[in-house]
């Protein structure tokens, strides 16, 4: 029977840095592509509403404020949001009208203050450029 | 000097509220019942009124733990309903987290029975040991827990070179970490002396009340999904499955160590032999009517989805079988003629994942304190007569 | 001048005052070393470097609702936390600390102040089951009968460990002990063996862990003080601490050769001293894992009460070599 075999590694730590970080004295790092919250870029959105039906949480509400001027208004639910990034992927545009950012850090003492909306005018799908055709060999020159 | 003594629904030893009722005589138990239905969601109803692409989301918020396990075997089943063929370079991914999560939750595992042991030390060093993994995962998919990367027809994110090489060192590390942790495990004379001999499950017994996963692979059967039915990239992987023969707490620790070390084998070998090519490939919004069972070996155990599809582009039907609602009636067999001591330890053996076993109701009636079971169409079908009833709530304002 | 000086070490040092301090401080030590050999931070941020978090604690229990339940005896339990710290604080007192003249006794320190101190040092643990006892609850009555099966297994053990070296130095007296180590420290190394088994006792009854078995968190809730809440709960508190100072002070008094030197150098001793008592106290607690109560007994008479007998044969023995 073996007594004690875990003690030169505890006393070793003794000598050694905790593994703690200090939060909140001390901020995280979070790597990049962290799903934090979502935002819309409004010039870009063609308003296709792919976002809210694909929401898991349904935390996305797209409106109409103005038929004939085209004006819409999207309310994003940050309360309800589950932070899936699925909105960022069903996006259509690129680039990508709907995207999402690194806070994470987005408490707040009142549920409505978490709600975020964009009026915008729907933007219009630029076409794509024709590719020109590549330049072929050069045609033999008319002597 | 019989009594009984309710374990939970709120007790320090229990993460989650399950309550245990023992019957105890002295120091020894004679008895133990189990109910269930405190931390019950309704998911299964709320499956069948979201698209297909909404339940990954839903269905990975079964468990917290074993969230990529749960979303992985409905995804799986979905694409057997809508006939799609992943690109092997998805399929890697979506097991290389797979694994990934095996990891995570066994160190943890060890830490918790460490904890429920009294091993403080233990459950501190193996936690800061899965901090290196759940920082892997929160690069790979951009969150701790929780990974989202699973989608119809593939994954949602690929990985580069850096993220590669940043895998390969973190199993270098846990590796070391893990063999250990197995010869503290093994030698620590206090530890061993509460693990050994505790939560016997004989090979018959286990077999015949079906015990699942590290549970049953104590007891010397060696039954994993992974290698009787192997599902997308395990016939190419070489792994071995451990098996004890122990049938107590101790061979169930050195079970899941030694699938911590088979893990990072096949680890190693998926991001050696990750093949190119896309990640996913585009999923139709509607499955034809079909119904498929889906089988994965999750942590824990053994996971079955069954999805039965009406033709829509919502799921008609999806039910979820936990490992840990099949290790239920083992457990019971395993506290009786065991000590108090030992509840946490033995409950705590299991694994248990109380949120994912949340699937029967029952009824006690609070004038007679009879008890009744009852099945999910029975209750819906109260459910419809009661609302055809009930006068319409009018300028019902929902708090959104 | 005599009334001052009495009242002084009464009720400032090593009195109430002192003792209800260091106790605290000796809390903040055995909490912070213990995070640390866990690679954790412990108590940081309350006070410089966390040194108020105890004093924080102690405020905050006192400050909770205090819960009696109905069917609990409540003159007991009542009175069962004020016992219990007066108990330990009276063993405090009679630590050679100050205040003591070799050539006479006082009522600080007399010949069989060893027995008394020990015998007060026990007391905590009737005092503990007999709290459990007064809850009414079914998880205190299983703590109560856990507190008295480990007395069974540790007491024994603790008793022929501490005496040995009294044996050695001829008298049943503290300070006598003290001094007589103090004139010839060599013969502190003779009583090691003993220095171990006490120290292993001693966890066992302050019911720290491998031996925490009567209110493991884990199983039984609160154990033996489960229904106690807001100032009786923190008055438990204190006396835990308190009494891991006195059983530490009496470790270092007999085994490391006392606190020579006065007031002011004495004190410097009895901190350094009991602090590595603590501190061997603390490995011990993050270094194992707890064991079940029938197994603290079989251990306690199995390997603790051999050893100890072992000892006394060794003190014995040296006795006679030496004379």
């Amino acid at each position: 029977m073996k007594l004690a075999v875990f003690m030169p590694e505890l006393l070793r730590h003794l000598f050694k840095k905790p593994a703690t970080v200090d939060y909140p004295f001390k901020k995280l790092e979070v790597p990049k592509d962290f799903r934090g919250t979502p935002f819309l870029r409004p010039e870009l959105c063609i308003v296709c509403k792919a976002c809210e039906r694909d929401c898991p949480a349904e935390a996305i509400e797209i409106t109409t404020v103005d038929e004939a001027a085209k004006r819409f208004r999207l309310v994003i639910h940050n309360d309800r949001c589950v932070h899936c990034a699925q909105c960022v992927e069903s996006c259509p545009t690129s680039p990508k009208a709907m995207d999402i950012d690194s806070l994470f850090e987005i408490a707040a003492f009142d549920r409505h203050d978490l709600k975020k909306d964009w009026v915008y005018v729907r933007a219009v799908m630029k076409p794509k450029p024709v590719p020109k055709p590549a330049p072929g060999p050069p045609e033999p020159e008319k002597a | 000097m019989k009594f009984q003594v309710p374990i939970g629904p709120q007790h320090p030893a229990l993460k989650e509220p399950i309550s245990l009722r023992m019957t105890f005589e002295g120091e020894v138990i004679t008895d133990a019942d189990i109910r269930l239905g405190y931390n019950h969601r309704g998911i299964e109803k709320l499956a069948e009124q979201k698209t297909w692409i909404q339940n990954i989301y839903l269905t990975e918020r079964i468990c917290g733990i074993c969230s990529h396990s749960h979303t992985s075997c409905y995804v799986q089943g979905v694409e057997k309903l809508m006939e799609l063929e992943p690109p092997r370079r998805g399929l890697y991914l979506r097991y290389l987290v797979a694994e990934l999560e095996r990891v995570h939750s066994h160190l943890l595992w060890l830490g918790v029975a460490g904890h429920e042991a009294g091993f403080d030390s233990f459950f501190m060093y193996t936690w800061r040991d899965r901090e290196v993994v759940m920082d892997l995962l929160e690069t790979i998919s951009g969150n701790r827990v929780h990974y989202a990367i699973n989608t119809i027809g593939g994954v949602r994110r690929d990985i580069d070179e850096q993220q590669k090489a940043k895998i390969l060192e973190g199993v270098v590390t846990l590796r070391e970490r893990s063999e250990y942790y197995f010869r503290i495990g093994a030698s620590e004379p206090s530890f061993v002396g509460r693990l050994a001999g505790v939560g016997k499950l004989p090979k018959e017994r286990a077999i015949a009340l079906c015990a699942v996963g590290p549970t049953t692979r104590a007891s010397g059967v060696g039954i994993d999904v992974r290698k009787e039915d192997p599902y997308a990239v395990y016939d190419e992987l070489d792994f071995e499955v451990p098996v004890s023969d122990s049938c107590d707490v101790l061979g169930r620790v050195v079970v899941r160590v030694k699938e911590l070390l088979e893990s990072y084998k096949m680890i190693e070998q998926m991001i050696r032999k990750l093949p190119d090519g896309p990640v996913a490939v585009k999923a139709p919004r509607r499955a034809k009517p079909n119904e498929v069972v889906s089988r994965y070996e999750a942590p824990r155990g053994e996971n079955i989805h069954y999805i039965k599809s009406a033709g829509g582009d919502k799921p008609e039907r999806l039910k979820v079988r936990a490992p840990t609602l099949g290790n239920y009636p083992a457990t019971v067999e395993m506290l009786k003629n065991g000590f108090i001591a030992d509840i946490p330890l033995i409950f705590a053996a299991i694994d248990p994942c109380i949120c994912c076993a949340e699937r029967t109701v029952t009824l006690v009636s609070a004038r007679t304190g009879e008890e009744t079971v009852v099945t999910m169409s029975d209750l819906r079908r109260r459910a419809k007569a009661r609302d055809s009833q009930a006068s319409l709530k009018r300028n019902a304002v929902w708090p959104f | 001048m005599a009334v001052l000086r009495t009242l002084l070490y009464l009720v400032v040092y090593p009195g109430l005052v002192f003792l209800f301090v260091y106790s605290t401080f000796a809390e903040w030590f055995d909490r912070k070393v213990y995070a640390r050999l866990q690679n954790r931070m412990g108590p940081t941020h309350t006070g410089r470097s966390g040194l108020l978090q105890p004093i924080a604690d102690f405020v905050k229990l006192l400050c909770k609702e205090d819960v009696v339940p109905e069917a609990a005896d409540k003159t007991l339990f009542n009175l069962l936390p004020i016992f219990g710290l007066a108990v330990v604080a009276t063993a405090g007192l009679l630590l050679p600390v100050w205040n003591f003249s070799l050539a006479a006794s006082s009522p600080a320190s007399f010949a069989g102040d060893i027995i008394v101190v020990l015998y007060l040092l026990s007391l905590p643990t009737l005092i503990l089951f007999l709290a459990a006892w007064s809850s009414t609850n079914l998880f205190s009555t299983i703590g109560g009968a856990r507190v008295l099966t480990m007395l069974f297994g540790y007491e024994v053990p603790l008793f022929l460990a501490v005496l040995s070296p009294a044996i050695l130095a001829n008298s049943w007296r503290l300070a006598e002990i003290a001094a007589f180590y103090q004139r010839r420290p060599v013969l502190i190394l003779a009583n090691l063996l003993g220095f171990v088994i006490a120290v292993i006792a001693v966890q066992a009854k302050l019911e720290r862990t491998p031996f925490d078995i009567p209110h493991a968190e884990t199983e039984i809730v609160g154990g033996t003080l489960t229904e106690y809440s807001g100032k009786k709960l923190a008055l438990f508190r204190l006396m835990a601490d308190v009494e891991m100072v006195v059983a530490s002070g009496l470790l270092a008094a007999v085994f490391l050769g006392g606190f020579p030197g006065g007031a002011l150098l004495g004190f410097v001793y009895f901190v350094v001293k009991t602090l590595f008592v603590i501190f061997l106290l603390s490995l011990l607690r993050a270094m194992t894992s707890r064991i079940r109560v029938d197994q603290v007994v079989s251990m306690a008479w199995r390997y603790l009460a051999p050893l100890a007998v072992l000892q006394l044969l060794i003190v014995i023995l040296l006795k006679g070599f030496l004379s």
